[in-house]
């Protein structure tokens, strides 16, 4: 599959190939818009970006902070899911067209990174600054094959701003000069190396110098090592000494979960690399257009494979639950629990609440999966996802206080540390219930600072100003209408008698009143298990 | 073109106080408040801000013994080496704020304002705090921080990133003197570091005898022993719109640590289970301990009818042993609650929160500073520096001549950490917040509250290096009982 012409004119098959890219970008469209945009709203919510330098700032502080800076500016975009989809298309679409530019001839090739990337991003927790670094880091490479001494110091500068992602166009660099000192590793005949060498291949970047002195190049890649070692090592000293080593040596800003590191992590960029160095071998193949379909056969049945291995369809169905309830699409949660249900207390507790908003919740309750009261309403539990469902419907059941620290705690349980928009908001919005206005523009003033919670912050931060205002909009009016009027400790296990309470208050809190009744039918039902 | 420099300020202040600008008889809206505060000369510049719609500001501060120094900016944001010459200079002194701001283009000049530099020293480094989201049960970030009071620069000692899943307790140092302090780790992999001239352990000081580690600690000022409480801290909520979280302990019990061979004395008079006892602090003769006591109550059904008071016992620094209990302020019987006794390094006095029920006054908005004259055992509420919001942690500098306390008096929610003076008699001064370099975008925008602060003699000198090793690896000196 050697897609290049000898005489370096434009390639006859480069709308084939252009096709080829746009079709993996169309795929890769079309998985995040139609099959896993929930998983876009996930990394959405999970972080707020703020258009201000501190911003910045604090990110650059870390290594790896340009990337992860980029990576949070393209995630808010993550709030309209075509604009997500069509970001990450892009990003696949970039990557491919990378690796092929940096060796022009086994186009097929180039497509096993983006489609790795598809594969890995099945685990939510990879953050979008894993595939920004590894494009950039792809981007590098052209730079650092020319660079020769000049990598001492784009070797630190690229750790700052990628992190340790440098190490691909560093480790390529490294074997394109020793492999021309060497050996050419430039295969085929001298008319497929000259087009090679026309193509920027890797080899002919490098592969200029004095192949006399090809001793004296080993020992200056073997110092390009040891200096990016000291690189690693120092900086991770001066910059992230409050992280562990290995943290910081595999990347500060890849994954959300700390103590973790997935093998693709470290898999990818070898992949990526063993990629660009594939893509510059010219090999002759005797039926071109077969080897060709079955590479790309294989491809797409590993990228098929791959997926289902590592989409974990239950997690990815609550997530679901979540995006949907998160956008008033209630009938759509129980059309989809129709057809499967996970069976975990979260997805219980969503699709009840999709009964209830649908006036099911009394005829269907036993239609569904149960798990006795906590598939009704979850009591605290430290992440970032379990909770989301049970602030809502608490919020609108009128128990800002449980709200309020729900969705404190599901803000802080994201485990990088980052601030969420979507609990932000509530939060400000329960300070705002409570008459705590001093505490709720603190939060509305970062909110206005983001680009998609902006309009609503401001909203918000007007109408505090006049109490009757507040008073007379229908959310915060309902909810102090059927909150509790008396001050008392609140306790998970007898949420069902503060229900009792809160209709006994307002007979108009039908809420309270269904689900104080589901919440004794599914105790009995959890009695007599 | 230096000589000329002072005209021109004073061209410019006379352009700006003709013409367009109005003059206003009240006093600057400044935040943070600092008219009329007492400062230690040296001290990181008092920067302030005007209103947000005010876009320029211009402040002249004329010293009463010389000096003076003029800015002009989006904030009052004074150069450090300037504004501590002045403050040197002025020490027993006043400075005197002239402050214009500008808002559509008009000019408005206020009342001048005075600040007092007191001329007693505060030659401590800094001070040490915790900083956290002050919320419920998860934090995803929390750290121990060190902060130069002479300039604004801070620094992390510790940060939760280092030993991740593990909460981080209060930074205890001996009397301020960092070549002497412990921390606590909560979690799976928890432990007490002491670090005493740069060597550290990692303890484990739950025991068969004890329902738990130690976690609030104080050291005896021989740094042989330290006083700590073993608290299984929980939480319960509020429904209600003025309040939102309460803090108890489900029991709490009194124990003495001996460093030299890491044993504890578990005295069964304070470890009983019908009360709890809590918050030691030694005084400085290191002959007594001063704590808190409570009648132990079911909770959370009766958390609101946990009222300690404040008691004492003698302590012999030879064996460890405690003395008979002595109850000093039984604050229970007047529907009060003490809690965080803090005695002064001079021996003169204790200071101490008092609120109407439970030891955590941190989420009691009623909560206030208290002072006893320990030479005479009279307690007055210090009204000089409290507020209607939560006064809580306190602690004194290594000259006992400043305090420092934290304070919800902001917003009603994030703590800030406020600095004072106190007299031989023991009057104080009107408190300022610990200066930023811009105060209103640091105080509006964090997310973080400062807990336990603590002022250190000198920089804390911990190197993370082999923490996170240290941590995970579970290898800890087994507390023992004597």
């Amino acid at each position: 599959m050697h897609y290049d012409t000898p005489s370096g004119s434009r390639p006859k098959r480069l709308p084939v190939l252009t096709l080829l890219t746009l079709l993996l970008g169309a795929a890769t469209f079309a998985f995040w818009m139609w099959l896993y945009p929930q998983d876009l709203s996930y990394q959405e919510q999970n972080q707020l970006f703020l258009f201000t330098w501190d911003y910045l700032l604090e990110r650059l502080a870390l290594p790896g902070g340009l990337a992860d800076w980029i990576s949070e500016f393209l995630v808010q975009f993550f709030y309209w899911r075509w604009a997500g989809a069509l970001i990450m298309a892009l990003l696949a679409m970039l990557l491919q067209r990378a690796v092929w530019r940096m060796g022009r001839t086994q186009y097929m090739v180039s497509f096993i990174p983006s489609l790795l990337l598809l594969v890995y991003m099945g685990d939510v927790e990879v953050l979008l600054s894993y595939p920004v670094a590894l494009l950039i880091a792809v981007w590098l490479c052209p730079l650092f094959l020319h660079a020769r001494w000049h990598r001492l110091w784009l070797i630190p500068l690229g750790w700052w701003l990628i992190g340790p992602m440098i190490l691909l166009p560093v480790l390529l660099s490294m074997v394109a000069m020793s492999s021309n000192n060497a050996k050419p590793l430039v295969y085929g005949d001298k008319a497929q190396q000259r087009v090679v060498s026309r193509s920027a291949s890797i080899f002919s970047a490098s592969g200029t110098r004095n192949q006399s002195s090809g001793a004296s190049h080993g020992y200056t890649e073997l110092l390009i090592l040891i200096w990016t070692a000291i690189v690693f090592f120092v900086g991770t000293r001066l910059m992230a000494n409050q992280y562990p080593l290995r943290d910081a040596l595999f990347g500060l800003n890849y994954y959300r979960l700390v103590e973790t590191l997935p093998a693709l992590q470290w898999i990818i960029p070898i992949v990526t690399l063993l990629s660009i160095l594939a893509c510059n071998i010219p090999l002759q193949f005797r039926h071109p257009a077969l080897a060709g379909a079955l590479l790309t056969l294989l491809l797409v049945l590993g990228t098929f494979l791959g997926v289902r291995a590592t989409y974990d369809r239950d997690t990815h169905e609550t997530l679901a639950y979540d995006w949907l309830i998160r956008h008033e699409r209630y009938a759509d949660v129980l059309k989809r629990a129709d057809k499967y249900q996970p069976r975990n207390p979260v997805s219980a507790c969503s699709v009840n609440f999709c009964l209830f908003t649908q006036s099911q919740l009394e005829s269907r309750l036993t239609d569904f999966y149960q798990c006795g009261t906590r598939g009704l309403v979850l009591p605290s539990i430290r992440d970032n996802l379990s909770d989301i469902t049970s602030a809502e419907l608490l919020w609108m059941m009128g128990m800002p206080n449980i709200t309020l620290q729900y969705a404190f705690d599901l803000q802080e349980s994201i485990q990088n540390g980052r601030k969420s928009g979507r609990f932000m908001q509530r939060i400000a919005a329960c300070n705002i219930v409570n008459g705590w206005y001093g505490r709720a523009i603190r939060y509305l003033d970062l909110l206005d600072h983001s680009l998609f919670y902006r309009k609503w912050a401001r909203e918000q931060k007007e109408m505090i100003q006049d109490e009757a205002r507040v008073a007379a909009d229908p959310v915060y009016a309902w909810i102090r209408s059927v909150r509790f009027q008396d001050d008392f400790i609140t306790n998970y296990n007898t949420l069902d008698l503060m229900m009792a309470i809160l209709y006994n208050q307002n007979k108009n809190n039908f809420m309270a009143a269904q689900y104080f009744e589901a919440w004794q039918r599914l105790k009995q039902m959890e009695d007599k298990q | 073109m230096k000589r000329w420099l002072p005209l021109l300020a004073t061209l410019l202040l006379a352009a700006a106080c003709t013409g367009s600008t109005q003059y206003n008889e009240a006093l600057p809206d400044i935040y943070p408040d600092y008219i009329g505060v007492t400062i230690p000369a040296g001290i990181a510049p008092l920067n302030f801000n005007l209103p947000p719609d005010y876009d320029r500001v211009f402040v002249r501060v004329t010293g009463s013994k010389g000096g003076e120094l003029k800015v002009r900016g989006r904030w009052a944001d004074f150069p450090i080496r300037a504004w501590q010459k002045l403050t040197a200079q002025n020490a027993g002194g006043t400075l005197s704020f002239t402050v214009l701001g500008r808002k559509d283009g008009t000019w408005t000049q206020w009342r001048d304002f005075i600040l007092y530099v007191s001329d007693v020293p505060l030659d401590d480094y800094g001070l040490t705090y915790r900083k956290m989201a002050p919320g419920y049960t998860t934090y995803s970030r929390i750290g121990i921080y060190q902060r130069d009071l002479h300039s604004f620069h801070e620094e992390p000692i510790i940060e939760s990133t280092l030993t991740p899943g593990q909460c981080m307790g209060c930074h205890t140092a001996n009397a301020t003197d960092p070549s002497q302090f412990m921390f606590h780790l909560r979690g799976k992999h928890g432990a007490t570091l002491v670090q005493q001239d740069g060597r550290r352990e990692w303890l484990t000081t739950k025991t068969d005898s004890t329902i738990g580690n130690v976690a609030y600690t104080y050291w005896h000022p021989d740094g042989r022993w330290f006083a700590g409480s073993i608290n299984p801290v929980r939480q319960c909520f509020w429904t209600g719109d003025h309040r939102t979280i309460e803090v108890f302990d489900l029991a709490s019990d009194l124990v003495v640590m001996d460093m030299r061979d890491h044993s504890l004395i578990v005295d069964p008079r304070f470890t009983t289970k019908d009360y709890l006892e809590t918050s030691p602090a030694f005084t400085p003769d290191g002959k007594t301990l001063y704590f808190c006591k409570a009648r132990a109550f079911e909770v959370p059904r009766f958390v609101d009818s946990i009222r300690y008071d404040l008691v004492r016992a003698s302590f012999d620094a030879e064996t460890g042993a405690l003395g008979d209990i002595e109850t000093v302020i039984p604050a229970s019987r007047e529907g009060h609650s003490i809690s965080f006794p803090r005695p002064s390094y001079d021996g003169l006095w204790l200071m101490y929160n008092q609120a109407d029920f439970s030891v955590f006054p941190i989420d009691h908005k009623e909560a206030d500073l208290w002072l006893m004259d320990l030479s005479t055992g009279e307690t007055r509420p210090i009204d000089e520096v409290n507020s209607p919001f939560s006064e809580s942690f306190h602690n004194w500098s290594s000259n006992s001549r400043w305090f420092l306390f934290s304070s919800r008096r902001d917003d009603g929610l994030y703590v800030q950490v406020y600095l004072a003076s106190i007299d031989e008699n023991g009057h104080c001064t009107k408190p300022f917040v610990l200066p930023q370099k811009n105060p209103w975008k640091y105080y509006h925008n964090t997310l973080y509250s400062f807990n336990v602060p603590d002022f250190t003699k000198a920089k804390v000198d911990f190197r993370t290096r082999g923490t996170y090793e240290a941590v995970f690896s579970d290898e800890r000196i087994q507390a023992t009982v004597k």
